[in-house]
């Protein structure tokens, strides 16, 4: 008999029989629907492979089950959604780094000579000696450029004689710690071993930080541009903080100098934070208020930076200045690079912001000469 | 234990087109764009990478040669990014290269979309101190620097020793007779 001529109602395991094959309930041991004496009735019940009013009912528990708890989930997924946006994550600010004023100190001193690193000793020196700005025991963290792949020649990076003097300085000073660490723009392996300041500031004996994955910790930054933003653990962790950038021209900003340092402190972000310069220095400086800063201007880029890469942008100009005044410094770097403060947006911004004063000869200041 | 099964296949399609509505997603698309009908980028993206294959002048490559695009740019070189951009900037090819001899030197070449964008780059960014290459004045050689362009690209070697800067000009000539 052909399929087509079966009656109406018959049931599956007739059919499947007929077929020469065994009904499927049969196959594991248990008899077919209709074998355990359930009536045969019209509708989907009586539609080969189609359940019985029993298996109907077992399937509407299941969804039914299946419905409670899908919604219990979404309920609970829902209530913890609301519960987080409720919660605000308490994260960490940055120290102020600063220490007091000095009555009747200089406030920014010049020193110029064919020794960078005695240029240093002789800078800080005028301005109190490091012993005012670092005490016994403390953790100190110095921030030079080492954003380049690039010699010590090439001047995309602080001078590796000026950064080894610096750790020198600090761990006379009495310094429990003292790291050396910058968000390298360049492979960071590259750039820490191709600037010879790795090597310089070990020897000096200072702790290197490679800005790996697990270099950072997240902080609360609070500013217009950024609200949070992951740092070098240093920073959180340091007393003291010191800045030792170097003199550059810069193609978006027009200088790299000691505002636009700090954007070696964060991870990622670059993008983000190029998009409106000026206001992100202001920002980030206002972040991390230093303890010191050291400018250094041994070897200055005037054209392509902030890469660099060719001498012929390179002047050497044997120089180092020092000041607790980030804005006083670049300004004064804006003058070595032959360029206005005044038309340098975030030494603008930063005056307004209360950084400092772009007129560093207004402060009372020394210079030393060669 | 059947009904059990059933009832899971049959939850099946209802929750995954729920899904797909509920997320606004359509199906992906079953056939994929047959190698004729790449992008262009592709395209330049190849011709880009192929400039390096072999490595010019005896010079290997020491690590991958990596692309950057204009998002990438920052990465790699910061703030001098925008001037790039400006100038239509497609894609750069960063190479860190080692001379037969040892010697460190590092190869960017920048495809900026036509000869005229690269002609521009390579007068804002060429020095005022450093001199043409003799017979070439579409190149000019600073110390431990070479710059020139050719074709849509701009490229940019830098040297770190007087090994690897003896060398800028052989690996230059090699880039720009792939350059098309």
């Amino acid at each position: 008999m052909s399929e087509g001529e079966k009656p109406a109602g018959m049931v599956p395991e007739a059919r499947l029989r007929d077929s020469g094959k065994p009904a499927a309930d049969e196959s594991r041991g248990e008899p077919a629907s209709s074998a355990r004496g359930e009536p045969s009735r019209e509708g989907l019940g009586t539609l080969p492979g189609f359940p019985s009013e029993m298996d109907r009912r077992a399937l509407l528990r299941i969804g039914v089950t299946a419905a409670m708890a899908t919604g219990a989930v979404a309920l609970g997924l829902g209530l913890r959604e609301r519960e987080g946006q409720g919660k605000k994550k308490t994260l960490p600010k940055l120290k102020d780094h600063r220490v007091a004023k000095v009555a009747g100190a200089n406030e920014f001193a010049i020193a110029r000579g064919p020794d960078a690193a005695a240029n240093v000793r002789r800078a800080v020196e005028a301005v109190g000696g490091m012993g005012r700005f670092v005490q016994r025991g403390e953790r100190v963290v110095i921030k030079p450029n080492i954003g380049w792949n690039r010699l010590p020649e090439q001047a995309a990076n602080t001078n590796p004689d000026v950064v080894a003097e610096v750790v020198r300085l600090v761990a006379a000073a009495g310094a429990g710690k003292v790291w050396v660490t910058d968000v390298s723009v360049n492979t960071a392996e590259q750039c820490f071993a191709r600037s010879g300041i790795e090597r310089a500031a070990k020897a000096a004996g200072a702790t290197m930080v490679r800005p790996d994955a697990t270099a950072f910790r997240e902080i609360d930054v609070s500013g217009k541009l950024l609200h949070t933003g992951d740092v070098l653990f240093p920073f959180v962790e340091a007393d003291r903080v010191i800045n030792v950038p170097i003199v550059k021209q810069h193609g978006l900003s027009g200088a790299t100098m000691s505002l636009k340092n700090w954007y070696g402190v964060l991870g990622g972000q670059r993008v983000k934070l190029h998009q409106n310069i000026h206001l992100s220095i202001v920002e980030l400086a206002l972040m991390v208020k230093p303890t010191l800063t050291i400018l250094d201007a041994t070897r200055i880029l005037l054209a392509n930076g902030p890469t660099g890469g060719s001498l012929a942008d390179v002047k050497q100009m044997d120089t180092i200045a020092v000041s607790t005044d980030e804005v006083a410094l670049d300004a004064f770097g804006a003058g070595l690079l032959g360029l206005n403060p005044s038309d340098l947006g975030f030494i603008v911004e930063g005056e307004k912001a209360g950084l400092g004063t772009p007129q560093w000869q207004s402060l009372k200041t020394v210079e030393l000469g060669g | 234990m059947r009904t059990i099964i059933f009832a899971i296949l049959a939850l099946i399609p209802p929750v995954l087109v729920g899904s797909l509505v509920w997320h606004g997603r359509k199906a992906p698309p079953v056939e994929h764009a047959p190698a004729a009908a790449r992008p262009p980028g592709q395209e330049a993206d190849a011709a880009l990478r192929a400039l390096f294959e072999p490595a010019p002048a005896g010079a290997t490559i020491k690590e991958k040669v990596a692309l950057y695009d204009e998002k990438g740019l920052f990465d790699y070189i910061d703030g001098a990014a925008p001037i790039f951009i400006d100038r239509h900037f497609r894609k750069l090819a960063a190479a860190e290269m080692a001379t037969p001899e040892g010697s460190d030197l590092v190869c960017d070449v920048y495809d900026m979309t036509t000869p005229e964008n690269a002609q521009s780059i390579f007068d804002k960014e060429k020095s005022s101190q450093a001199k043409p290459l003799e017979g070439w004045p579409e190149a000019i050689s600073g110390p431990m620097s070479l710059v020139f362009h050719h074709a849509r690209y701009y490229a940019k070697l830098t040297a770190f020793d007087a090994k690897a800067e003896s060398m800028l000009p052989a690996v230059a000539r090699a880039l720009k007779e792939k350059m098309k």
